[in-house]
């Protein structure tokens, strides 16, 4: 039996350390071109969002495709939430950030940014039906704002002197539609985002001239990647100069509602959603079935490792197993991403791709879970089991491996089946630090289609397909090994 | 003779319960020693202490010439040597009553896995449920399962047996089996601690009686010397109670 998991672990890592290295390949292109890892925000149309072809479009997109190929460097694009875009950089996971960022003092301090490529104001947006025409009118409202931009900075400025309170979403569209359903009044916005919003059928109107103007720039971590900073400048000067820069402007802005969000039938009917979005929503269920097996498969070799510590006869290592479930169970999933992505590569200087802090976040935190049932499907084992066994003079690993773990197993079943269905449903939660799984993949749709109800719809009906899958899969495990 | 088993000065404790004060005991190979006494006189804690299920608190044990108080000594190995069977029978519920018997030999390489089955199919004879080879123990009566459990006991070729109240948690009418497959060992001459409450067994079957009392040996000898005049108060107040029921 412990042959046999030492092979599954053997055959997990290999299975990790393959992917790290797909991964590493699609990042190294075969050119002596200098290339940058380049962070933008999933849902910030018109200056980035994912085209009907699921390909990354948009102002801030192009403008960068285009400086690349005058400047001669390639790069990667990560698409991730704005707040793990901005601290990606700053934690030197990514070289870059182009996301519709305002440059302020505050990110100064911390960022150095290109010259700005855009100009741009905040405007406050209400429901279509709203009778709030001005700031005054806020007095004792709620305001929608989203975590970590312009628009929330000025809204917070203000909102002593107007009265009214903040809620805070991470996407753009989640918070449109929570002043379109109602449960915030307002909204601040840079102007062309909300404007191309609007154009492409959010129910929201702009009820405010642009106010504080903004400046949007391209950012570097302080004192890093000079060379990139450097050829961005440049790059910018050249397109503005022979008018690529104005075409892209106007490409966008004048562009009519379907021209990038695919049809009106492809994005209002539901089997149109599908079919139009089938590869993007392919893509995320594997990354998140893959998420999901190796997790489980390590997690599982893990919470027996910790489990098996809990039982041993040394107190020692009982105590360091209570210690690490303790840790690991009482992190909430997140917290814990972010620490291990964001937080961890702070302090070791090393980058650890998304996708392996993913799963490095579900095995610590499902073993925890792992763990302590496994302990305690252990420790229901009769206690004479195991002297029965020793007394045999069968060693300790023998008799836990051969008497005890059998018996133990039996209790776990469905302990493990249980889990195996939560880790499932965790693996969303990597949404927050980029991972582009099945959550992630509704959110990108919906910031081009802005069809949020059938979308999510079409995610939960996804989710809950593979779960019964799994259950099948489960209980089919089950009856096989009584 | 060769001494099996040497006990000197043992003591146990549970905390600031001292629950053996000082036992020691000699057994002779193919000597059939019985343990009687009151309940928490320590007679269990003693019999589980010779194969270190219980580490004892201090005190000198000796089997076969190994020092089992020695951390260097390779408990696993002294295990093997002694077979032990327990009140409540203990049987691995995940295995039939074949892979039972089967399971030390094979796991611990005495054996390969034909020989190991003839030779547990034997022990099963030798207990009288060889047809129940296949069954699985939840199927068997606790009589049963006691003799299965003394076969796989059996099954590492000990040459000493240890029982703990082997049919305390048995009906009265499956008590008789059990016992005989006991008293036939005895008679093949393995050396053999017991400890019962059948005092007719301690009669019939034992060279030596020892009675404990309070974590002490109150009293030993022949089971006429024990059971016919014991010198011991506690002794005589234990086997007034029950031998005269």
């Amino acid at each position: 039996m412990f042959k046999k998991w030492l092979g599954y672990i053997a055959v997990s890592f290999a299975v990790l350390i393959g992917f790290s290295i797909v991964n590493t390949e699609q990042q190294v292109s075969a050119t002596t071109e200098p290339h940058y890892t380049i962070a933008t925000d999933t849902t910030f149309p018109p200056f980035e969002f994912q085209g009907k072809n699921g390909k990354y479009v948009g102002i801030d997109m192009d403008l960068l495709a285009a400086i690349a190929k005058k400047e001669h460097f390639t790069y990667k694009l990560t698409p991730m939430s704005f707040n793990s875009a901005t601290q990606s950089v700053l934690s030197g996971q990514i070289d870059g950030v182009i996301a519709g960022m305002t440059i302020t003092d505050e990110r100064e301090a911390v960022f150095d940014f290109s010259k700005s490529y855009y100009k741009t104001g905040i405007i406050m947006a209400v429901n279509k039906a709203s009778k709030i025409k001005k700031l005054t009118d806020l007095k004792g409202k709620t305001v929608a704002l989203k975590t970590g931009t312009g628009s929330a900075e000025y809204a917070r400025g203000i909102q002593k002197k107007y009265g009214f309170k903040v809620t805070y979403f991470n996407d753009s569209n989640t918070m449109y539609n929570d002043v379109k359903v109602g449960n915030s009044d307002a909204t601040f916005e840079d102007m062309p985002v909300m404007q191309y919003a609007i154009k492409n059928g959010v129910a929201l109107k702009i009820v405010t001239k642009p106010t504080l103007a903004g400046y949007y720039g391209f950012a570097v971590k302080k004192g890093q990647n000079k060379a990139l900073l450097q050829a961005f400048n440049s790059g910018l000067a050249k397109i503005k100069a022979d008018g690529t820069y104005q075409k892209i402007v106007n490409k966008y802005l004048d562009a009519s509602a379907s021209k990038f969000s695919g049809s009106k039938a492809d994005n209002t009917t539901f089997w149109g959603l599908i079919k139009s979005n089938k590869t993007q929503f392919i893509n995320g269920l594997v990354k998140t079935i893959q998420l999901t097996i190796i997790s489980i498969l390590l997690a599982s070799i893990w919470g027996i490792i910790l489990g098996l510590l809990g039982v041993s006869p040394y107190k020692w290592l009982q105590g360091l197993s209570t210690t690490i479930i303790y840790i690991f169970r009482g992190l909430p999933l997140m917290v814990l991403a972010f620490f291990i992505y964001i937080g961890l590569p702070n302090l070791t200087g090393d980058k650890i791709p998304a996708f392996v802090a993913g799963i490095v976040t579900l095995v610590l935190n499902e073993g925890a879970y792992i763990g302590a049932f496994v302990r305690g499907g252990i420790e229901a084992v009769d206690k004479g089991q195991m002297e029965a066994a020793r007394s045999l003079g069968l060693p300790y690993g023998r008799a836990m491996s051969k008497v005890i773990m059998p018996q133990g197993v039996k209790i776990m079943i469905p302990s493990f089946i249980n889990q195996f269905i939560i880790t499932l449903k965790d693996t969303s939660i990597l949404s927050a630090i980029g991972i582009i799984e099945l959550t992630q993949t509704g959110t990108v749709i919906i910031s081009r289609n802005m069809q949020g109800f059938k979308v999510w719809l079409i995610v939960a009906i996804i989710y809950l397909v593979v779960i019964t899958l799994l259950t099948w899969l489960s209980n089919w495990v089950k009856t096989k090994m009584k | 003779m060769t001494v099996k088993v040497s006990v000197k000065d043992l003591h146990k404790s549970y905390g600031d319960n001292e629950v053996l004060k000082g036992i020691n005991l000699d057994v002779q190979e193919n000597e059939v020693v019985v343990m009687i006494g009151p309940s928490g006189s320590g007679k269990s804690t003693f019999l589980r202490t010779l194969n270190k299920l219980e580490e004892p608190t201090s005190g000198e044990i000796t089997i076969n010439g190994s020092n089992l108080l020695d951390p260097k000594t390779n408990l696993n190995k002294i295990r093997e040597n002694i077979g032990m069977v327990f009140q409540h029978f203990n049987l691995f519920p995940h295995l039939t009553v074949l892979q039972n018997v089967m399971l030390a030999p094979t796991e611990l390489k005495k054996a390969d896995s034909s020989e190991a089955k003839k030779e547990a199919l034997d022990l099963l004879d030798q207990v009288g449920l060889r047809e129940k080879a296949d069954a699985m123990p939840a199927q068997l009566s606790g009589g049963q399962k006691q003799r299965v459990a003394i076969a796989r006991a059996l099954a590492m070729k000990p040459s000493i047996m240890l029982f703990d109240e082997p049919t305390s948690a048995l009906d009265p009418e499956m008590v008789g089996d059990v016992l005989a497959v006991m008293k036939d060992l005895a008679e093949k001459g393995m050396t053999m601690i017991v400890v019962t409450h059948e005092m007719g067994f301690a009669k019939q079957v034992a060279d030596r009686v020892v009675f404990f009392a309070d974590g002490y040996i109150r009293e030993q000898g022949t089971p006429q010397e024990v059971f016919d005049n014991p010198q011991d108060p506690r002794a005589k107040d234990f086997l007034d109670k029950v031998l005269n029921v």
